[in-house]
């Protein structure tokens, strides 16, 4: 599938790209919203510190239905769709090129991630663009939903779609392999675009790593932002791309979340919150300084706050 | 690419004006105007678009006792070039279908216009009262074609229907359009009202000169009043909550529910 408009009838389907810089072999950072919008928060952030510039756009007609009409004085002024938008920079002798797409094409309304061909085809179009620029290596971003505490240290879990990146990948800061992690035996599974993408560029021969901060398995699914774990990922893409990027601002967001995250601690029943406590004693060794829990450990006290969790939403609709 | 219709008849029209209505409308509106149409000009359904890729068929519904599945079809009527669209709303690639629509209707039918109608709950507006329509155009051009016509303007933000959808598509391909959106009682919405489906005949009929009888939108509105009267007669508490809207004083939340639920009954069952 080329860069240039698909024709299909009287319709243009495709990519729309604004400019046409020169970029030497630039890296695509690539972002999508999902648990916690880990991702999608760090890859905004990494483009708006960076100054990235807005460089194109996959049309979303094929893939959303519209958000939002504006009718005036009874004409139809316009109508609104999740936005799917490519950026770049140079940075550090390093091009980048951005893309941040406002939700995943679904067929399920339900489901939150994207799947069927939609989702097929948008990962080819991101592609398209990497591809037209010179670009062979995209890094997709997102949530590894994890059993610790939110007092600890959100890690980053990398999964390339590559053999040879598994050495890059043991350098990097505060990461681990899926085969580090106690149980999984590396392997998981990864929902929707991030994972798509990054399979997608495999058969297209592109190197793609994801790039998963760790949430607290008790914070996902609600409505809090969980930015440390971004902040994790942005600190591995700043020293991966080895590029200097003032996190003040960021950090400040940070510990106003996490102002926000004890607050609702603070309110969960001193009982819940006691099997919560117990969560600081998984695996982060070099964090906690405890030895780390046992598989059959940590599934019993999943267990126990599954239970609790199911009692607390039939007694208690306030609790959590 | 394996074409998403299939026709049964090929239309001979040099020109033609597409009316489009949905399935499960406020007030069961559109169904009654493309119903109304379709019978009295002796329409005959020349397509169908196939619902494999736009329907979810994890099973079906049942209304009224039946089984029901999505249906969209395209009916013409060669004197009047009137092309009636009846469908039901999409599941999934909304964008595919509507220029689906409006490839058949392009292609076969040489459509020049498009008109969607559309039910608008109307929090003030009574049952007993004169019916406006609120509407949307895709180009200023044909909004200055139908003055006169007693339209009036809808400024609005929000989600959009599937109406604007495609009158947004047929403006991006060229196709002058108007969303008609007739007021309802809010209190009629979940039943029908054959008062804002004779208003919206009414506009067709005055459109395209067509001289339709509607004596039997007026027998039905006289007998869907006179079920309401009898109903504010044995019911104080309706009759109360109606008196407010006549003054044009706002309900709450309880007598607007309590109103709906007992308008409903009544009209579905003999009251």
């Amino acid at each position: 599938m080329g860069i240039e408009n698909i024709i299909w009838r009287n319709r243009v389907l495709g990519i729309k790209l604004h400019r046409h810089p020169k970029l030497k072999s630039p890296v695509m950072i690539i972002g999508w919203p999902g648990i916690g919008n880990i991702g999608i928060i760090a890859v905004n952030a990494l483009r708006e510190l960076t100054k990235a510039e807005e460089l194109g756009e996959i049309e979303s007609y094929e893939f959303f239905p519209p958000s939002k009409v504006v009718i005036n004085e009874g004409l139809l002024e316009k109508l609104e769709f999740p936005t799917n938008k490519f950026y770049y920079r140079s940075i550090g002798g390093k091009d980048l090129i951005f893309f941040i797409g406002e939700e995943q094409p679904r067929r399920q309304a339900t489901s939150d991630y994207a799947d069927g061909e939609e989702a097929y085809r948008m990962a080819n179009l991101v592609l398209d663009v990497a591809e037209k620029f010179g670009c062979r290596r995209v890094y997709t971003s997102g949530a590894a939903v994890s059993l610790m505490h939110h007092s600890m240290c959100s890690r980053v879990w990398a999964v390339p779609n590559t053999k040879h990146l598994l050495g890059e990948i043991k350098g990097y800061a505060n990461t681990i392999l899926m085969s580090e992690i106690e149980g999984r035996g590396g392997k998981g599974q990864i929902t929707g675009l991030n994972g798509l993408l990054l399979g997608v560029a495999k058969k297209r021969g592109f190197d793609g790593i994801c790039l998963m901060g760790e949430i607290p398995i008790y914070l996902q699914g609600l409505p809090l932002l969980y930015p440390k774990a971004s902040k994790s990922v942005l600190d591995v893409f700043s020293g991966m791309l080895g590029i200097n990027i003032d996190l003040s601002q960021f950090e400040k967001f940070v510990r106003q979340s996490e102002k926000n995250i004890e607050k609702f601690y603070s309110q969960i029943p001193s009982e819940m919150r006691s099997q919560l406590e117990k969560l600081k004693e998984t695996c982060q060794v070099e964090t906690t300084e405890l030895k780390p829990m046992t598989e059959e450990n940590k599934k019993k006290l999943w267990e126990e706050i599954s239970d609790f969790l199911k009692k607390g939403s039939k007694g208690d609709e306030e609790a959590l | 690419m394996r074409k998403p219709f299939r026709c049964t008849a090929r239309p001979e029209l040099k020109t033609s004006s597409l009316v489009v209505g949905w399935h499960r409308d406020t007030g069961n509106v559109a169904p009654m105007v493309t119903d109304f149409l379709n019978s009295s000009l002796g329409s005959r359904v020349f397509c169908e678009i196939e619902p494999r890729e736009f329907f979810s068929f994890g099973g079906v519904s049942v209304e009224a006792d039946i089984i029901q599945f999505p249906e969209s079809s395209f009916f013409y009527n060669e004197k009047t070039n009137i092309v009636v669209f009846k469908s039901d709303q999409p599941n999934f690639q909304h964008y595919k279908f509507l220029n689906t629509v409006l490839d058949i209707a392009e292609q076969f039918c040489h459509v020049k216009e498009l008109y969607t109608i559309s039910g608008f709950l109307s929090p003030s507006s009574l049952h007993d009262s004169p019916r406006r329509i609120l509407s949307v155009f895709n180009q200023p051009a044909f909004r200055e074609e139908l003055q006169g016509y007693g339209l009036e303007d809808m400024t609005w933000e929000g989600p959009p229907a599937i109406s604007s959808y495609l009158l947004w598509v047929a403006g991006r391909r060229g196709i002058p359009g108007v969303s008609l959106w007739p007021e309802i009682p809010f209190y009629l919405g979940a039943h029908e009202d054959p008062r804002s489906a004779k208003s919206l005949i009414s506009f067709i009929d005055k459109r395209f000169g067509l001289k339709f009888d509607l004596t039997g939108f007026d027998s039905m509105i006289q007998e869907q009043e006179k079920k309401i009267t009898l109903l504010r007669q044995g019911n104080a508490e309706i009759d109360q909550v109606l008196k407010l809207l006549e003054n044009g004083i706002p309900l709450d939340e309880e007598e607007q529910l309590k109103l709906v639920k007992e308008i409903y009954t009544c009209l579905k069952k003999e009251c």
